[in-house]
């Protein structure tokens, strides 16, 4: 479980410091997963018992199956996205069965989110997301706490300014 | 430069323009007073198609209405809508004007909602001047600016006289370069023009008869004749009629917008005319073109003709809807390089010809190009061999397409971010997909299924590569260091 997903390669260039993500992010991901899996696999269950047919027990088990599985998978997710914040960019690391790994040089950023949805600032975490002038640039970081979200924001906004060139 | 990288407020976006602090003495202008004739007929058109189309729709129906009185209303519906239409347009008229100076372009506009706007001249990325028809019968242009700040962030000044808007256009295009105006001093005259590139109507539609879109009407009209002989009903045909009207929409749309293409250059950039009905001169100052693709579809291939399509920040225009994208629409191999010319005049290579025809026509490692290992040529059978890329001092070319042949060019310091991707099947063959992201535009320059540690390294070293480049880079007021000119 406290295994560190490693990856290796291309993604994993040298002298880079990863930056891991809250815990919580795991957390806040694993309510919303519940929410949306356990309504429908409560609803299921009640059915069964109130009908008495035994065959409709597939559908909360299907439900708990997805959950079983997702509460094996997004802790591992969370702990495979990591950011590093190099000289001149930004690296930004997601995945593991599709990686991604996202470049954003300081100088190309127009501006940078802060964003806390109400079951974020439960959890206590806030995502911080990079635009550039390209709508396909995915330079969102998910699951920072509000000190380190703020932090990170100020310092690319003030690496942004003194690196910005234009389009 | 002030601009906000960050909004200070954090969770909000805050844009560009949403501090407008009008800086006081700036003469303000108003608009041609025949603008709002020109922009009422909007709402009558909007009317008289929703007409037609209900006539369309049901064609007994209308004959009805024909033979009784309520064709009547019809028409007062239309009257009453074309007297609102002209009154709102009057109103808007007279809430309209805008003023300009070192700075920026200042617009207030709007009736019931304000807006006061700011396009700042330093952040310029293309100046249109369109006419559509109408405007164009009475002499009169809008004068559209691009200052990239996403959708709706450009002004549009609409309607001046066609002079007006020259001068205008003009002036724009010298403050944004640097030149700053002397008090008392002249109105910079319009810069000579040199036409490079000219594309005859003939060409445009013997290009367009060769295209994709021809082999899909003539496999459907041969699907059509078999189906009505098969069935031996001659009604079946009338099953194709919006198809048709399909088609002839695209090839007029095309047609229509692309014709008479000419390319220029002047010292104020690259100057695209072209539009039959609807004449749209457009202006990309130097440095603005962010991404630049060569497209050759299957039957193109024997005059080896090629489009080039471009990537200008605020051009949004999705592929088909617009032409401002296109640099050429169709084109000769001579053509074409004369196109890539345009935007990058210097490849940093010692033979351009030899590499771009390689990058044009090449399969395999020819001229530097790196392509798709052979162990992941199960990911494209038949397009392995030339998918690849190239990098030069001055830009990044990417190949690509078997069936229909690419060429993908960004220039270094235009690079705006880039990304690795891998999935599970990639991972097992050891190859990853590298993707350079550009601003809005027909061109998402993407290099599929490199080997795994080649692709890492093209990242770190394309990172790199955009940083010294813009730092070498002409200055954003590209004419501020000759201020002579």
């Amino acid at each position: 479980m406290t295994s560190q997903v490693v990856p290796v390669g291309p993604f994993d260039p040298p002298d880079v410091n990863w930056a891991l993500v809250s815990p919580k992010l795991a957390a806040s991901r694993l309510a919303l997963t519940a929410i949306f899996l356990g309504i429908p696999a409560i609803g299921g269950a009640v059915a069964a018992i109130l009908s008495g047919i035994v065959w409709l027990w597939v559908i909360p088990a299907v439900f708990v199956a997805f959950g079983l599985w997702a509460v094996w998978l997004i802790p591992r997710q969370v702990r495979a996205v990591g950011y590093a914040e190099r000289a001149d960019d930004l690296l930004i690391r997601k995945g593991i069965m599709f990686r991604s790994m996202v470049v954003v040089p300081y100088g190309r950023m127009q501006y940078v989110d802060v964003q806390a949805g109400p079951l974020a600032r439960a959890f206590g975490i806030a995502s911080v997301q990079l635009h550039t002038a390209s709508p396909s640039t995915d330079a969102a970081i998910d699951g920072l706490t509000p000190v380190e979200a703020t932090r990170l924001r100020d310092k690319l906004a003030s690496r942004g300014e003194a690196r910005l060139a234009g389009l | 430069m002030t601009e906000p990288v960050a909004s200070p407020a954090g969770n909000d976006v805050v844009p560009a323009d949403s501090d407008v602090v009008v800086p006081a003495g700036l003469t303000w202008r108003r608009m041609h007073p025949v603008t709002p004739a020109v922009k009422g007929w909007k709402i009558v058109a909007v009317l008289l198609v929703i007409a037609v189309q209900q006539v369309g729709n049901n064609v007994q129906e209308a004959g009805k209405l024909l033979h009784g009185r309520a064709w009547l209303i019809g028409l007062a519906i239309i009257v009453g809508g074309a007297l609102i239409g002209f009154g709102y347009a009057a109103i808007a008229w007279r809430m309209t004007r805008f003023a300009i100076d070192d700075e920026a372009v200042y617009l207030h506009s709007g009736v019931l909602f304000r807006q006061q706007r700011k396009a700042r001249l330093d952040r310029l990325q293309a100046v249109d001047v369109v006419q559509p028809v109408l405007a164009r019968i009475l002499g009169l242009a809008e004068l559209k600016l691009e200052v990239a700040g996403g959708a709706g962030s450009g002004v549009s000044l609409a309607f001046l006289t066609e002079d007006d808007a020259a001068v205008l256009r003009t002036e724009l295009l010298a403050r944004a370069a640097g030149v700053r105006r002397v008090e008392g001093a002249v109105a910079p005259t319009p810069v000579p023009e040199q036409n490079v590139l000219e594309v005859t109507p003939a060409q445009l539609m013997v290009g367009m008869a060769r295209s994709g879109a021809t082999i899909v009407l003539v496999l459907g009209v041969i699907g059509l004749i078999t189906a009505v002989v098969w069935s031996g009903e001659i009604g079946t045909i009338f099953v194709v009629v919006p198809a048709t009207f399909g088609f002839v929409a695209f090839y007029w749309g095309r047609f229509s917008r692309e014709f008479n293409f000419r390319a220029a250059t002047s010292p104020e950039g690259i100057g695209l005319r072209h539009g039959l009905l609807e004449a749209r001169s457009q202006t990309v100052p130097p440095g603005r073109v962010q991404a630049l693709r060569l497209t050759q579809g299957p039957f193109w291939r024997g005059p080896g003709w090629w489009r080039v399509e471009i990537n200008v920040a605020g051009y949004s225009g999705t592929e088909g809807q617009s032409t401002e994208n296109v640099l050429l629409p169709v084109g000769s191999r001579d053509q074409a390089l004369v196109a890539i010319w345009l935007v990058l005049p210097d490849l940093g290579v010692a033979d351009p010809r030899a590499l771009l025809a390689a990058g044009m026509d090449g399969t395999g490692e020819g001229e530097g190009f790196t392509t798709m290992p052979r162990r992941a040529r199960w990911f494209d059978p038949f397009a392995w061999s030339r998918t690849g890329f190239v990098v030069t001092d001055r830009a990044l070319l990417i190949r690509s397409g078997w069936l229909i042949r690419h060429l993908t060019l960004v220039p270094h310091e235009r690079t705006q971010s880039l990304s690795l991707e891998q999935g599970p099947l990639q991972r097992k063959l050891g190859v990853a997909s590298l993707v350079v992201h550009s601003t809005p535009g027909p061109v998402s320059p993407r290099i599929p299924h490199l080997q795994a540690a080649v692709a890492g390294d093209l990242l770190t070293e394309q990172a790199a590569r955009a940083r010294t480049a813009r730092a070498s880079a002409g200055p954003e007021l590209w004419m501020s260091l000759d201020g002579d000119s």
